[in-house]
């Protein structure tokens, strides 16, 4: 819409109010025209338009939370402890996950405003910059890792480490130049898409399907309790939920402008989003599964090792397509955690923050998400970098950051006056409660892991 | 003539996002800041955890750096 590139515009007045059109309401506002268009139809090929329409946030939160460090975990996961406990424990910490999320898609349609903005507004500007400034540096170490694995990854196809980070920064370019949520949207849709190329690689390993549907059923075999499977199961409760996904989940959800008749599709779109990303998950699982059959140590093993260690079992397409689907974790990754730190960027400050600005209206917000990006890139290149220590203080960083960020999603998706009717039922809070202090009591317990491990060496392992 | 298409383009569009989007969806709605909570004791008590937790999670991670350093 030609008008819609126009610099804000004061177009009509409402009662007392002046109200000024901007071009970011013109995008949203076309969006929104589809999705009512949808609405007002019956039948299933609407109803699946809508479902089109809807989607989004939901799945790119959940595959982009199957980034870098997580698909190690899950392949390391796989590689030491084989199929088993740990199938149906990963399908838990995706139930979790989604008990969590579901709560930033309420909050986001009922108020339109994002995770930071709520809480620098409802509970003072001690606690909205402090989530801001934290998430900032959590996402800013763990973009370093993301960027980490895709170096790994093209490595693995001897790309060079310079080369392959300028691949990833050109792709999270290319999505933003749109200007445009729903394009962005969309772009980095069929990015995440990819990170179900574990699947065809985990066929190739042909897993025992018994022995795979008995580990889902039955918990069977478990893999004993101590230090290493305390870690590992902590590990992949941090590779599930993360903040960076409350605040991302919140703001894409208010960008995309979803309202309280979408919230049904909200949960869909959480539920899609979390199936598709379990799928990855389990398969990853199972296509390092045959390291744990043939005793082969993947202790310290990064995405490029992991791929040349299957190299043997599945051939030189398999291992490729694993160590791709490591390369396209990092990049989908990158994208939204870079996002999630403008938008709580652009909250905090009340500067204009959506993908659907144009570059000048929306200086700030490309600034930052820019800035981080490329930021964390360069430190990747520098040679000597002590790259391991970054990766745990990314974990230390998480901890800090999560029991606030659940505490306060809990708060204010319980805030009658700005949810309305749309408060949690009590069932829901017990369940939500519950989720909340297992999230909490297991990044605690990572964080001590991580910091002090001598405190778990009464529990036995390594 | 082109200003009066301008104009009534400019009608359509304001048209369009008004009767398309919910007040509070508005970019402009956005400046406005949500009235601060009122906190009771038990919320307060809360926030005092969390501000003890944090300082104590803070100590951890500055240690960790000292040590990395060193």
């Amino acid at each position: 819409m030609s008008v819609g590139s126009q610099p804000p515009q004061t177009n009509g007045i409402a009662g007392d109010e002046v109200v000024v059109i901007t071009h970011e309401d013109v995008d949203r506002a076309h969006d929104r025209v589809r999705v009512s268009e949808a609405r007002a139809r019956r039948g299933f090929f609407p109803r699946a338009r809508l479902l089109w329409l809807l989607v989004g946030p939901g799945v790119l939160v959940m595959l982009g939370e199957n980034d870098g460090p997580s698909m190690l975990a899950y392949a390391a996961t796989g590689a030491k402890f084989g199929i088993g406990f740990f199938l149906p424990f990963v399908v838990l910490t995706f139930c979790m996950a989604i008990v969590v999320q579901e709560m930033t898609v309420r909050l986001g349609a009922a108020t339109h405003r994002g995770h930071a903005e709520l809480i620098f507004d409802r509970f003072g500007p001690f606690w909205g910059w402090f989530s801001m400034i934290d998430l900032a540096i959590g996402n800013f170490l763990t973009l370093i890792t993301e960027f980490i694995a895709i170096r790994a990854g093209l490595g693995f196809f001897g790309v060079p480490p310079w080369m392959a980070i300028l691949i990833a920064l050109v792709i999270l370019y290319a999505a933003l130049m749109s200007h445009r949520y729903w394009t962005w949207e969309r772009i980095t849709l069929a990015a995440a898409a990819f990170n179900l190329v574990f699947i065809p690689v985990a066929l190739m390993t042909h897993p025992n399907w018994h022995a795979v549907s008995h580990a889902l059923i039955t918990w069977q075999p478990l893999p004993g309790f101590n230090k290493e499977v305390l870690l590992i199961v902590l590990a992949d409760i941090g590779a599930t939920v993360t903040p960076w996904m409350l605040f991302f989940q919140q703001s894409a959800t208010v960008d995309k402008g979803l309202t309280t008749k979408d919230i049904h599709f909200g949960h869909i779109d959480t539920v899609l989003g979390a199936a598709l990303a379990t799928a990855a998950a389990l398969a990853t699982i199972l296509a390092t599964a045959p390291l744990f059959a043939h005793q082969m140590g993947a202790d310290n093993f990064q995405a490029a090792e992991f791929a040349q260690a299957l190299q043997p079992i599945i051939g030189r397409f398999g291992a490729s397509l694993f160590a791709l689907g490591m390369v396209e974790a990092g990049i989908v990754a990158s994208i939204t955690i870079s996002t999630s730190s403008a938008y709580a960027f652009g909250e905090v400050t009340h500067k204009p923050h959506s993908l659907n600005l144009p570059m000048g209206q929306g200086k700030a917000f490309y600034s930052v998400l820019t800035l981080c990006a490329v930021a964390a890139a360069g430190i990747v290149l520098i040679p000597g970098l002590p790259l391991v220590y970054v990766v745990l203080l990314v974990n230390v960083v998480a901890v800090l950051a999560m029991p606030p960020a659940l505490v306060f999603l809990f708060m204010l998706v319980n805030d009658r006056e700005i949810m309305g009717d749309l408060v949690s039922p009590p069932w829901a809070n017990v369940l939500s409660s519950g989720v909340v202090f297992v999230l909490t009591a297991a990044g605690v317990l990572f964080g001590i892991s991580v910091i002090a491990p001598n405190i778990f060496a009464a529990l036995g392992g390594k | 003539m082109v200003r009066k298409e301008e104009a009534q383009n400019l009608e359509a569009v304001r048209n369009l996002v008004l009767s398309s989007l919910e007040h509070d969806q508005l970019a402009r709605a956005k400046k406005h800041h949500i009235p601060r909570r009122i906190l009771k004791g038990p919320e307060l008590a809360v926030l005092w955890g969390l501000r003890i937790y944090l300082l104590f999670m803070m100590a951890v991670v500055v240690y960790q750096v000292w040590t990395a350093a060193h």
